[in-house]
Parts: C-alpha cells; structure tokens; sequence
C-alpha cells in the first residue's frame, strides 16, 4: 500500500470514529439521549464501565419495546475531558435533538450549566458537576440524581459515629487530592467537625497522585481513629497501598464512590480487606435489574463492552443513572402521553420521579423540582476480600448540614453566575 | 517537628530519588552520546511496564520472565526509534530533534492506555507490603528494594562507560566527526545508546508500576528525570545519582515540612523549583561538563 493510500485511509477512519455510533433517521420514533463522555484521558477509570452499564440498560429496554413505543437512543462520543471537544459534543447533540446530556466530567458539566438552562436540555451531573446543583430552584435542568461530594463525606461521619458510639475526641483525618474536587468535603467534614467534637487534619496530596509515599507516614504517626481518603483512579490505589504499608488497620479506611473492584485487583483484594466506602447502589450480579440485563442483552450477545464488568460497581453506576433517566422518561408519558417530546417534558418527568429503587439496585429515590440529588440515601459497604457487601441499610445522615453547604453555594452562584 | 518523622521522610525519600535517578540516567545516556535530551523517556518508562505487564498478566509469565523480555523488547524498541526518528532529523534543527522526542511522549502517552485500556494495572514483582520497622522508623520496602535495584544499575553504567562499548559511546559523545574518522559507527553507537535507555526507562517503570500501578500517570517521572538529569549535569551519570537522592530527599522533606504551613503541593514545586535554579546558577550541574564555546 503507498504511503498517500495508508494515509488517507488511515484519516478516514479516524473521521469515521468521531461520529456517533447510532444515528437515527428524523421520523423514527425514537428519545435521543446525548452522552459525550472522557473515554480517553482523566476520568478513563470509570468512563467505559460506567457507559458499558448505561448501555446495556437502554438496550433492555429497548428490547422489550422501549417506552410507550419510542426506543432510546444514546449517542456515544467522546469529549476526552476537553471543553472545545464537549461544547462541539453538546452543539451537535442539541441540533439533533437530543433532550438530555450526561457528560460524566467535572469541568465539562460546569461549563455547560448555563447553556443547558438556556436550551432547556436536561444535564445529568451523576458523581460529578457541582454539588450545589442538587437544588433544583437555582439549577432547574441540571439533575445529579446522586448523592453529592457533600452528602457522602455526611454519610462517612455518621457512619463512624454509629460505630463509635460518639466523635467526641476522636480524630479524624482527611487524604485528598489536592484539586477542587479532593477539597470539595473539606467544609461539611468542618462543619461536622465543629458540631460533633472530633478534631479533623487533612493532608493533601499533589495530582495525579501516584507518589504519596510522604504524606501517609504522617498519617499513621497522627494515630487517627478514622482515615478518609479522596481521589480518583491511581490516586486512589496509591493511598490504599500506602495505608496498608503504614500498617492503617482497613477497617478504619473509608473513602467515597471512587472505590471499584478493579481498584482492589491492584491494591491486592486480599490486603484491602475491611474498606468501607460510600456505595450509591448494589454492586454485583444479584440485583434483579441486572439479572435481566444479562438474561435479555448479554446473553444473546448483544452487550456494550467486556462481560467480565457487568455487574461491577462502576457497570452498576450506569445502570443506575441510565434507569433513573428511563424512569423520567416514563413519569413524563404519565404527565403528558403526547409530548411534545422536548428537554421541558422530560424536565417535568425527572421531577416527578418518586420513591423509585429500580426493582432494589438503589435506594428509595425521589426527585423534586427543589431536591434533584434524590434524597441523599446512600448504604456503607465493606470490601470483603472478592466483592463490596453492605456495612449498612441505606441511609441519608446530616442533610441539615449538607443543604446548607448547598444553599449557601446556590445562593453564591445566583448572585455572581459562577 | 518530630525528628524521627523527618529521619524517616528522609530514608524513603532517597530510595525514591534513586529510583528516580534510573529514569534519569536513561536522558543522560542519550544525551552523552548524541547531543539530544529525550523528552520521551517518561513514555518509555510508562511503555516498557505495560510491556512487563503483557508479558506477566496477558501472557501469564512469571515476572523474573517476563521483565527481561519487556526489557529485551524495549531494547529493540530504542534502537529502533533512533534508526526510523531520530537518524531523520539529522541536518535538522537541534530542537526539531528534541521536539521528535516530546512528539513520541504524547504520542505514547495516549497510544498504550488506548490500546490496553486505561485502567490502573497491577504489576506484582513480589515485593510485599509489609513495612521493615526500625524503632520509631518505618521502611517502605518496595521502595528501599527500587532504590538499590536502581542504585545497582546506575553503578553498571557507570562500569558500562569503561568497557570498550562505552569508550566507543564516550568517544561518539566528545566528536562525532572524529569518531567517524577512525571507523566508529557513529549511528550505531547511538543506536544502542538508545536501546540502553529504553531498557533503564523499563526496569524504571517497572519498579514505579510495582510502587503505584501502571497506567499513563508513570510518563509523569519525565518531570522528576529531567530535574535530576539537569542538576547532576546532562552528560553525568555519576552526577544523576548525587542528584536523585537531593531530589528524592529534598522532596519528601518539603512535604513534611513545608505542605503542613502552605496546605499541600510543595512536592511539584521541588522539582521545577531544582531545574530553575540550576539552569540560572550552574547550568551545567554539579557533575556536568562546561561547554565553552571559541568564537
């Protein structure tokens, strides 16, 4: 083959991988969900179980006949964390009609908040975005359906308190990286701190985080009675092997939704025996949502991506926004059967979504036009040498706190637009 | 401040400048013998773990296996980027050269998790977990076995330049035009020169794959590498040695030190820091030698 040969088609097929992996035609009956995601650089580690899992949702539905007749379609792109590349994603998912965009990515979800209210398309900021934008009055088409950065640092504390018996006195501290995003629990875990008599000390540790062989030996020499650490992907493995060098008794160790099986196989599962960390919804192959998915779409072949992840925490995530969009989808058919389908409509649906578990893969969620993070309700769970099982019933703890943490930053971006 | 904190900040702060004193030797070694600083040692470090990390997890082989064909492979690998890269560019611009180097940095950087997936993978090269305790002091043994792994190697290419090979590098390294003028392959010289670093870039890399997992964040030692390489001098290998523990030492103790009263990220600033300093004082490092231009 000549070298212009190669190249050109070499070019080609790079084009050809930009452009979305289903295109419907105009008339199709068909609600067109937008998900540009960072498949390629900073949020690598969760991106492609977490779309893997949305996936195979939509495609269960839309076995069985989708909704009220209309299939779901999700545009796959990736924006690889990239403003220009996400803004260009959110254009074309806008001109094609899309009515809901689920980025997956901090910065991306920040920047398109504002678009997204004026377009009144429906931004899903699950785990990410900014934690203020669990209300709903300031932020009406930005919904979290997840519990924020805050609500989880709430639920550790209390956690600790319902073992301890009470924080007076004990000392907690705080490993995160140091980014917005590790800083982000530092005022709850405060606040708590103020309120419940513990004495907190953090440590933050320079980004990405895969060298923090100095900040644990001040860690373990502080004799903590609880150590939260807060980070993402190698960040994350990197502080729980260091605990375990310092000889930080795992069950002590607590950290965030940012905990995943995968991270366990690098750390060593049986070293990591004992963590706890925050778990938004069953993890596993056992909940009978996924039991359906593997009988209707990965038996017959027609999953998203590795077998090996389905079931998985980051898989479960997936499943668990793709299924809360779904049933907004299926609340705004009850509130308005004919449409018009538009992001207003599905809006309407999303807030009305009420006491929904997903047949038991999350927690009793609702969504309201003032609370659009769900309520808050999360469960404890201990990694017990091969899987996550629950340390807790889900719960939601210091919401007082948290909403006003929330308010307080809502009441910020009204008043400034940032 | 409790001392024995600092004694022991101090202790695993120069294993891990040892450690990355190895990935600086790599930059050295090229650069004694071709003139070109090798932006895309970080990369071949990162490349040469996932190439361990095929041969131990994909292909099931015991890791005493399997790193030395990593090693082997990244040999090739080296030599191979000077042959079909880097021999191109002569008659090019010197920054051209270099600017090749950072190319095939980002180009890796993205290619390898693109290929193998993203996520952290596990290298296990049977190191244990458990801490060597001395009294109040504790010794992370992953990095007190990286850093004399390390340690080892360096000394080898310091040996490695008195061999005959090594005189012909060194005399590669002082004229080019000379040295072609006895009958030295130039080009090959600088070919193994090349090959020679990407197998110190891979035993690096495996031994920081060992510490943290694999996955894109072990290109990130280029930035430690270079101030290493530039403060022990860019054609001293001796001098990277001296340099890795101040860097690895001075690094650890800022974190002790100076993140409680700033509130974190002093680590990074050490090394920008060390390459600022040094190029502005002593551009030529402590063991480097002074160019003096005849005009």
């Amino acid at each position: 083959m000549k070298r212009r040969t190669f190249l050109t088609a070499a070019g080609a097929a790079f084009v050809g991988l930009q452009i979305p992996i289903r295109n419907a035609l105009a008339d199709d009956k068909v609600i067109r969900f937008a998900m540009p995601q960072d498949f390629t650089r900073v949020y690598t580690f969760v991106t492609v179980e977490y779309s893997q899992g949305q996936r195979d949702y939509i495609s269960l539905v839309n076995a069985k006949g989708g909704i009220n007749g209309y299939q779901i379609v999700a545009d796959i792109s990736d924006h690889g964390n990239d403003l220009p590349r996400a803004l260009e994603a959110y254009e074309r998912a806008k001109a094609q009609g899309a009515i809901l965009v689920d980025p997956l990515s901090t910065p991306v979800a920040r920047a398109l908040v504002q678009r997204a209210a004026a377009d009144k398309i429906n931004l899903i900021t699950a785990y990410s975005g900014r934690s203020d934008a669990a209300d709903g009055e300031t932020f009406p088409y930005v919904f979290p359906l997840s519990p924020n950065y805050w609500t989880q640092a709430g639920l550790l504390i209390d956690y600790f308190r319902q073992q301890d018996g009470d924080l007076k006195g004990k000392k907690i501290c705080f490993v995160h990286i140091d980014t917005p995003f590790g800083k982000e629990p530092i005022p709850i875990l405060e606040a708590l701190a103020a309120k419940q008599g513990f004495s907190l000390q953090t440590f933050p540790y320079t980004p990405p985080g895969n060298d923090q062989s100095a900040i644990w030996p001040q860690v373990r020499r502080a004799k903590p009675d609880w150590v939260v650490f807060w980070g993402a992907a190698v960040g994350q493995t990197v502080a729980l092997t260091e605990a375990i060098r310092n000889g930080i008794p795992m069950n002590r160790v607590a950290s965030s939704v940012w905990l995943s099986e995968s991270d366990m196989d690098v750390v060593g599962r049986a070293q990591a025996t004992g963590v706890l960390k925050v778990e938004p919804c069953a993890s596993g192959q056992s909940p009978k949502i996924i039991q359906d998915i593997i009988k209707t779409v990965i038996e017959p072949a027609k999953g998203a991506g590795d077998r090996a992840k389905v079931g998985t925490a980051y898989y479960n995530y997936g499943v668990m926004m793709a299924a809360l969009m779904i049933e907004g989808v299926r609340k705004a058919f009850e509130k308005a059967p004919n449409g018009p389908i538009s992001g207003d409509w599905l809006n309407a649906g999303l807030n009305a979504i009420s006491n929904f578990d997903a047949e038991g893969l999350i927690p009793p969620t609702t969504v309201t036009n003032t609370d659009h993070q769900g309520g808050g309700q999360c469960r404890i769970a201990r990694w017990d040498g091969s899987k996550f099982v629950p340390a807790t019933d889900w719960f939601s703890a210091n919401q007082d706190v948290v909403w006003g943490e929330i308010k307080k930053s809502s009441a910020e971006y009204k008043a400034s637009g940032k | 401040m409790d001392a024995s904190l600092l004694l022991e900040l101090a202790v695993n702060g120069a294993f891990i400048g040892m450690m990355y004193a190895l990935v600086s030797a790599g930059i050295v070694l090229i650069y004694k013998t071709s003139g070109i600083a090798n932006l895309a040692q970080g990369a071949l470090a990162m490349t040469g773990a996932y190439m361990a990390w095929i041969g131990g997890t994909l292909i099931g082989l015991p890791i005493w296996v399997a790193a030395p064909l990593a090693a082997a492979v990244m040999f090739g690998i080296g030599a191979l980027i000077e042959r079909f890269a880097m021999r191109r560019m002569i008659g090019q611009p010197l920054i051209m050269a270099i600017m090749l180097t950072m190319g095939m940095e980002i180009m890796l950087r993205g290619l390898m998790p693109g290929i193998l997936g993203a996520s952290v993978k596990k290298i296990d090269i049977g190191i244990p977990n458990a801490p060597i305790i001395l009294g109040d002091i504790l010794i992370n043994r992953t990095l007190l076995i990286g850093g004399l792994i390390s340690f080892a190697m360096i000394v080898a290419s310091i040996l490695f330049f008195n061999s005959r090979l090594g005189v012909v590098m060194r005399a590669v390294s002082d004229d080019q035009t000379a040295s072609w003028s006895v009958g030295i392959r130039v080009e090959r010289a600088i070919a193994i020169a090349w090959g020679l670093s990407a197998v110190m870039a891979t035993t690096a890399g495996v031994l920081w794959g060992a510490t943290q997992g694999i996955d894109w964040s072990l290109s990130l030692l280029l930035i430690k590498a270079l101030a290493i390489a530039i403060l022990g001098g860019l054609d001293s290998i001796p001098g990277v040695l001296i340099a890795g523990i101040i860097v690895g030492l001075v690094e650890s103790l800022a974190t002790g030190i100076i993140d409680p009263i700033i509130g974190g990220g002093s680590r990074d600033l050490v090394a920008s820091a060390i390459i600022l300093i040094t190029l502005l004082i002593r551009p030529h490092g402590l063991l480097g030698r002074e160019h003096i231009e005849r005009v």
